[in-house]
C-alpha cells in the first residue's frame, strides 16, 4: 500500500514537474509575504521588514533544490542535467565524439554483421517440437571409425525397431536437379524422404498437405512438397501453385504441399531445400541407378527418429548396436565392420563430422572478428584515458567546488554511456549496412542475413560493456587525482608516466592486431592469385558455353544424344569456331569419387579420392589442354569397348608412382569389376567444383567418355577465334534451330564463368581485408590520439627546449622518434604473429578426406608491403601534431 | 553536520505532525505555532521546514490542500492522513520513551 502510494507520488511528482515547481514558487513567495507582514504589524518598516524576511528566510534556490531531494525525484533531476551536461560537452569536443562514435560504430558494426552471419549458419537452430525425443541415426563408415551416412535398406531395418522408435524417417542429402516453370529452366535443391518426415519433427505444412504412403510407390504418378521459402521466392507465394504440375529433371510433378514456414530442410547450413520428393521417385528422376541398395557411397541417406515414450538414448543405442551385428552379419559384402551411431538430435547440427569443423570455422571468425573489436575497445580505452587526463584540471576544479566523488563519476560514467549509445546506433547502422552488403555479395549458401533481435541484443551489449568498462577506469583514476599539485601545476607530470605506457602498451597491440589482420588477408589474396595461375592451366579466351536439358523437350535418352551431337555438329560448322565439343554439366566442374587402385592392397590403401569429369572427343583440344602420354578420347570408345579414361599428371603421380601412367587399371569404389584403363595423362589444370574451386593447387582428375557410361552430355563447349562474346549468341540460335522448345539452362563465355565462380574466395578476401583496413584506420586514429596528447602534454617542455636554441626539425625528430618506436614495435610483433599463424596454417591436416586445405607460404614481399604500408600510416598519422609541436611558441608555452 | 540534520529531522518531523493533527495548516502558520507554542524556544529554520514538509507528503503522512490564508492568499495547507495519524502515535510513545530514557541517564550519573 505504502510503496504503491510512494510509487504514484513519485510518477506524479515527475509528470507535473512543471506545475510542482510553480507550486513550490508561490508556497515560498507566500512564506516570505507572511513574514514580512508579521514584521510590519511588529512595527518595522516595509524596507526594513523585506530585508530581514530575506536574510531569515535563507538561499530560496536551496530550499528548492532541499525540497525537490526530499521528493525522491532527485536522481532523475540529477540524471537529466547529467545528460545535458554530458551532451553539452560531447557536442562542444566533437572531433573526440566523431573519433569515438566512428571507432565503435566500425568494431560493433562488424562485429553484428559477422555474428549475423554465424548466428544464421550456426546458432540458429531450426524449431522442432518435443527436440528432446528425437534422435539422428547414422551408419558408420567401414573399416573406420568414421560416422557417415546409411543406406535407404539400412533405413528400412532400423524402421522396424516400433519398440524403440515411435516413428522414423530418412532423406537423402539434398542434390541439385533442375525444374522447369513458367518456362525457365532453374536449378533446385531436393531432398527424397518418406511419408512420415513431418510426423517425426511434429511440424505441419503451412498449405496443403504431404505425400502419403500410396504416392511413395514406384511406378505412381510423383507428387512434391515445394520448401516454404521456393514458394515465397520463386512462386510468389501464390496458393494456386499446389495441384500444379511442373518438371522436375523433365518428369512431371504435381505440387501437393507447401513445406513449414521457416524450415530450411534436413541438413541444416544455410541452404534451403526446394523441393521434398517421395524416396521411390529416385529412378525416376535420374538418381544413381542403385540408390536404394545397401550402398551409402551413392546415396547417402540421414535417419532421424522419434523414441517411444520412456526409451532413452542409451537403449535405442544398444538396440542400433544390435542391428549393426546382425547387418554385418547378413550381408558381409556391403554392411561387415560397419557400426550404428545414435545421437540426441539436440548434439548434433548437422553432421557429427562437420560440426567440428564448421565450429573451428565458426569460432576462426568470431576471432578475426573480435581482435577488430579489441582493437576498437583499447582505441576507446586510449582515448578515453588521453580525455581522463586533460580534463584533470577541469575535474579538480569540480571537486575543490565541492562535488562529491560520485558525482564527478556519474557524470563521466553518463558521458561515456552516452558516447557508446551513440557507437551502438552507429554500429547498428553499419551492421544493416553490411549485411545488405554480403546479401548482394550473391554468396553460394544462401543465409537467412536479417539483423534479428539476438544480435541486436548483442550490439547492444556490447557498446554498453565497452562504454562502462572504459568509462569507468579513466573515471575512477580521473577523480584520485591530487587536487593541490594539478591545480598549481596545471597539469600531472607526476602520474603521466604509468598512464602514457598504458596508452603505449594500447597503440602497440591496435598495431600488431592491424598488421596480423592484414597479414592474414595477404594469405587469401595468395590462394585467389594461386587460383588464378591455375587456371591458366586451360584456354579461357573465345571459349563459350551451352548448357540445356533435352528431356525438358521431350526427347528420351537415345533420342537426347542423338540431339546433342546435331547440336555440337551445328555449332562446330559456326563459322569460326575451331573446335566443340560436349560435356555434361559446367566446364571442369567435378565431383568426388572414391577410387581403387589396381595392384595396390585394399586394406593398405587409404581412401583415394579423385574427381571425375565428363569429357567428349575433342575435349583436350577445344579447351588446348597437352596430352603428356597416350592418347585422347575417339570415336572407338563407345559402349561396348573396354573402359577407359585420361587422367591428370597429379592423379598419376600420387596414385600410380609415375607420370607415364599409361596401361594402369582403377575402378570406383562400388563398382567391383569395372576396370578402367588409363589412355592417357594430360597437364594439370584448374577444377571448377561448386565448393570454391581453389582449394586444390594439385588436382587428382580424371577424364571419362560419356559414350561408355549411359550418361548424356548437357552441354556444348566451342572455341572461336572470333571471340567468345558473339559466339555465346550464335550457339543459343543454333539451339533454337534445332528445337525451339529446348531450354537454354546456361549460356555464357568461359570468362564470364570462371570470374563468377571466384566470388567466395573473392567475399572471404574482401571481408579480411576490410577488416584488416578498418583495424588500422582505428589503429592510425588511437596513434594520432597518442601523439597528439604527449605533443600537447610536453609543449612546456618543447618551448623551453626551443628557447634554449632547439630547432623545429630536432623536435619533430622527437616525435618521430616516439611514434616510431610505437610502430616499429607492433609491426614486429604483428609481422612475428602473422608468420606464426601461417606456419600453423600449413600444419594443419585436412579435415576429411578428399578435402585439401590451401597451404600458404611465407611471402617476404606480402610483408614487407604490409609494414611499408603501416609506416606510411604511422608517418601520416604522426604528421599533424609533430608539425604542430615545431611551432611551439616558446614564449606561450612557458608563460602558460 | 550531517548527524545533526538527521536528529533535528525527526524531531521537526514529529513536531510538524502534533502541530496540524488538529487542523490544517500552511507552512508558515506551522512555523509560527511551533515557535509560539515552545515559548520561542525552538525556531524552526525554513531551509528546513519546506524540505521536511514534502518529505512527509511525499511518504504520505500528510497531505496539502491549495486553501484561502487568514488574509485570503492563496496558500497550501497541510494537514494528516490516516497513515500520518498511526505514524505520530508511534512517534509519540517514541519519542516518549526516549526522553524518559534521556533523563534518567542524565540525573542518576
Amino acid at each position: 500500500m505504502r510503496v504503491w502510494h510512494i510509487l504514484r507520488a513519485r510518477i506524479r511528482s515527475l509528470l507535473l514537474r512543471e506545475r510542482r515547481e510553480m507550486d513550490l514558487s508561490e508556497e515560498l513567495r507566500l512564506h516570505i509575504e507572511q513574514e514580512i507582514e508579521r514584521l510590519r504589524a511588529s512595527g518595522m518598516s516595509s524596507e526594513a521588514a523585506r530585508r530581514q524576511a530575506r536574510r531569515t528566510f535563507g538561499g530560496v534556490e536551496q530550499v528548492r533544490e532541499a525540497c525537490r531531494d526530499a521528493r525522491g525525484t532527485a536522481t532523475v533531476d540529477a540524471l537529466v542535467r547529467d545528460l545535458r551536461h554530458s551532451a553539452r560537452r560531447l557536442l562542444r569536443d566533437w572531433q573526440f565524439s566523431a573519433a569515438t562514435v566512428v571507432i565503435l560504430g566500425l568494431g560493433i558494426g562488424a562485429n553484428t554483421a559477422i555474428f549475423s552471419v554465424v548466428n544464421a549458419a550456426l546458432f540458429r537452430v531450426q524449431p522442432f517440437p518435443d527436440p528432446d525425443r528425437l534422435v539422428d541415426i547414422y551408419q558408420n563408415r567401414s573399416n573406420s571409425d568414421g560416422i557417415d551416412a546409411s543406406s535407404y535398406p539400412a533405413y528400412r531395418d532400423m524402421a522396424e525397431y516400433t519398440d524403440v522408435f515411435a516413428s522414423t524417417t530418412t532423406a537423402s542429402v539434398p542434390n541439385t536437379v533442375n525444374y522447369r516453370a513458367d518456362g525457365a529452366v532453374r536449378p533446385a535443391l531436393a531432398e527424397f524422404t518418406t511419408p512420415t518426415y513431418l510426423t517425426v519433427l511434429r511440424l505441419r505444412p503451412s498449405l496443403g498437405r504431404w505425400f502419403d504412403a500410396a504416392e511413395d510407390t514406384r511406378g505412381t504418378a510423383i507428387v512434391a512438397v515445394l520448401g516454404h521459402q521456393a514458394w515465397v521466392r520463386k512462386f510468389g507465394a501464390n496458393p494456386s501453385v499446389v495441384g500444379r504440375t511442373i518438371r522436375i529433371e523433365g518428369v512431371p510433378v504435381t505440387i501437393v504441399g507447401i513445406g513449414p514456414a521457416g524450415y530450411n530442410g534436413t541438413v541444416n547450413l544455410g541452404i534451403v531445400t526446394d523441393f521434398w520428393l517421395p524416396v521411390s521417385a529416385i529412378p525416376a528422376l535420374g538418381g544413381p541407378p542403385r540408390a536404394l541398395e545397401r550402398r551409402p557411397e551413392e546415396a547417402p541417406f540421414l535417419v532421424k527418429a522419434r523414441l517411444r515414450d520412456g526409451v532413452t538414448v542409451a537403449q535405442a543405442r544398444a538396440a542400433m548396436t544390435a542391428l549393426a551385428t546382425r547387418l554385418a552379419a547378413e550381408y558381409p559384402q556391403e554392411d561387415s565392420g560397419k557400426g550404428i551411431s545414435v545421437f540426441a538430435s539436440s548434439e548434433v547440427r548437422i553432421h557429427p563430422q562437420l560440426d567440428t569443423l564448421l565450429e573451428s570455422l565458426a569460432a576462426v571468425l568470431v576471432a578475426v572478428v573480435g581482435l577488430v573489436l579489441a582493437i576498437a575497445c583499447s582505441n576507446l580505452a586510449t582515448l578515453l584515458l588521453v580525455r581522463g587526463v586533460a580534463r584533470a584540471r577541469e575535474i579538480s576544479i569540480r571537486l575543490a567546488l565541492g562535488a562529491t566523488r560520485r558525482q564527478v563519476v556519474r557524470q563521466l560514467l553518463t558521458e561515456s554511456m552516452l558516447l557508446s549509445a551513440a557507437g551502438g546506433a552507429a554500429g547498428c547502422l553499419v551492421a544493416w549496412w553490411a549485411t545488405r552488403l554480403l546479401r548482394a555479395l550473391d554468396l553460394p549458401i544462401v543465409v537467412d542475413l536479417s539483423l534479428d533481435y539476438r544480435v541486436l541484443a548483442f550490439a547492444v551489449a556490447l557498446s554498453l560493456v565497452t562504454g562502462v568498462a572504459f568509462g569507468l577506469a579513466p573515471a575512477l583514476t580521473a577523480t584520485r587525482i591530487d587536487l593541490i599539485p594539478t591545480l598549481r601545476d596545471g597539469g600531472d607530470a607526476r602520474s603521466l608516466g604509468g598512464r602514457l605506457t598504458m596508452q603505449n602498451a594500447l597503440v602497440v597491440f591496435q598495431v600488431a592486431v592491424s598488421v596480423l589482420l592484414l597479414g592474414g588477408t595477404s594469405v587469401v589474396l595468395q590462394m585467389l592469385g594461386a587460383s588464378r595461375i591455375q587456371r591458366a592451366g586451360y584456354a579461357i579466351d573465345g571459349v563459350a558455353m551451352l548448357e540445356t536439358d533435352a528431356r525438358y523437350a521431350g526427347y528420351s535418352a537415345t533420342d537426347g544424344r542423338r540431339v546433342y551431337e546435331e547440336m555440337r555438329r551445328r555449332v562446330a560448322a559456326l563459322p569460326g569456331v575451331e573446335s566443340a565439343v560436349l560435356t555434361r554439366g559446367l566446364p571442369m566442374q567435378t565431383s568426388g569419387t572414391r577410387v581403387v587402385i589396381e595392384g595396390v592392397q585394399a586394406a593398405a590403401q587409404p581412401v583415394v579420392v579423385a574427381s571425375a569429369i565428363w569429357a567428349g572427343p575433342g575435349y583436350f583440344d577445344t579447351l588446348r589442354i597437352p596430352i603428356l602420354y597416350g592418347r585422347p578420347f575417339d570415336d572407338g570408345d563407345r559402349a561396348d569397348s573396354p573402359r577407359v579414361a585420361v587422367v591428370s599428371e597429379s592423379m598419376a603421380r600420387a596414385y600410380f608412382g609415375v607420370v607415364n601412367a599409361v596401361g594402369r587399371r582403377f575402378r570406383l569404389e562400388p563398382d567391383a569389376n569395372g576396370w578402367i584403363a588409363v589412355i592417357g595423362v594430360v597437364r594439370d589444370t584448374g577444377t571448377a567444383d561448386l565448393q570454391g574451386d581453389l582449394v586444390d593447387p594439385t588436382p587428382r582428375l580424371f577424364y571419362r567418355a560419356f559414350a561408355q557410361w549411359s550418361q548424356s552430355p548437357t552441354t556444348v563447349l566451342a572455341r572461336s577465334s572470333l571471340g567468345a562474346a558473339s559466339l555465346v549468341g550464335a550457339m543459343q540460335r543454333e539451339l533454337r534451330n534445332v528445337d525451339a522448345t529446348l531450354p537454354v539452362i546456361s549460356a555464357t563465355t568461359m570468362e564470364r564463368y570462371l570470374g563468377d565462380s571466384l566470388t567466395v574466395s573473392e567475399a572471404v578476401a574482401m571481408c579480411l581485408g576490410t577488416l584488416g583496413a578498418v583495424g588500422l584506420c582505428l589503429a592510425s586514429i588511437g596513434l594520432y590520439a597518442v601523439v597528439a596528447f604527449t605533443v600537447s602534454r610536453r609543449s612546456r617542455e618543447i618551448g623551453i627546449r626551443m628557447a634554449l636554441g632547439a630547432r623545429g626539425r630536432q623536435v619533430v625528430w622527437g616525435v618521430a622518434r616516439q611514434v616510431g618506436v610505437l610502430v616499429g614495435v607492433g609491426t614486429g610483433v604483428g609481422l612475428t604473429l602473422s608468420v606464426l599463424a601461417i606456419l600453423a596454417l600449413r600444419a594443419v591436416a585436412a579435415p576429411a578426406p578428399g578435402v585439401t586445405l590451401y597451404r600458404p607460404t611465407v611471402d617476404p614481399l606480402a610483408l614487407v608491403s604490409i609494414a611499408a604500408l603501416v609506416a606510411l600510416v604511422g608517418v601520416t598519422a604522426a604528421c599533424v601534431p609533430a608539425r604542430r609541436a615545431s611551432r611551439v611558441d616558446p614564449v606561450v608555452a612557458l608563460r602558460s | 553536520m550531517s548527524d545533526q540534520t538527521d536528529l533535528l529531522q525527526g524531531t521537526l518531523d514529529l513536531l510538524i505532525m502534533r502541530t496540524i493533527a488538529l487542523e490544517s495548516m500552511h507552512g508558515w502558520a506551522i512555523a509560527q505555532r511551533i515557535q509560539q507554542i515552545s515559548d520561542d524556544l525552538l525556531r524552526v529554520q525554513q531551509g528546513s521546514l519546506y524540505p521536511a514538509l514534502h518529505r512527509l507528503e511525499h511518504q504520505g503522512w500528510i497531505t496539502a490542500a491549495w486553501g484561502a490564508s487568514e488574509n485570503n492568499r492563496r496558500a497550501r495547507f497541510y494537514s494528516l492522513t490516516r497513515a500520518g495519524r498511526k505514524q505520530l502515535t508511534t512517534e509519540l510513545s517514541k519519542w516518549e520513551r526516549l526522553s524518559a530514557g534521556v533523563s534518567l541517564v542524565l540525573q542518576r550519573t
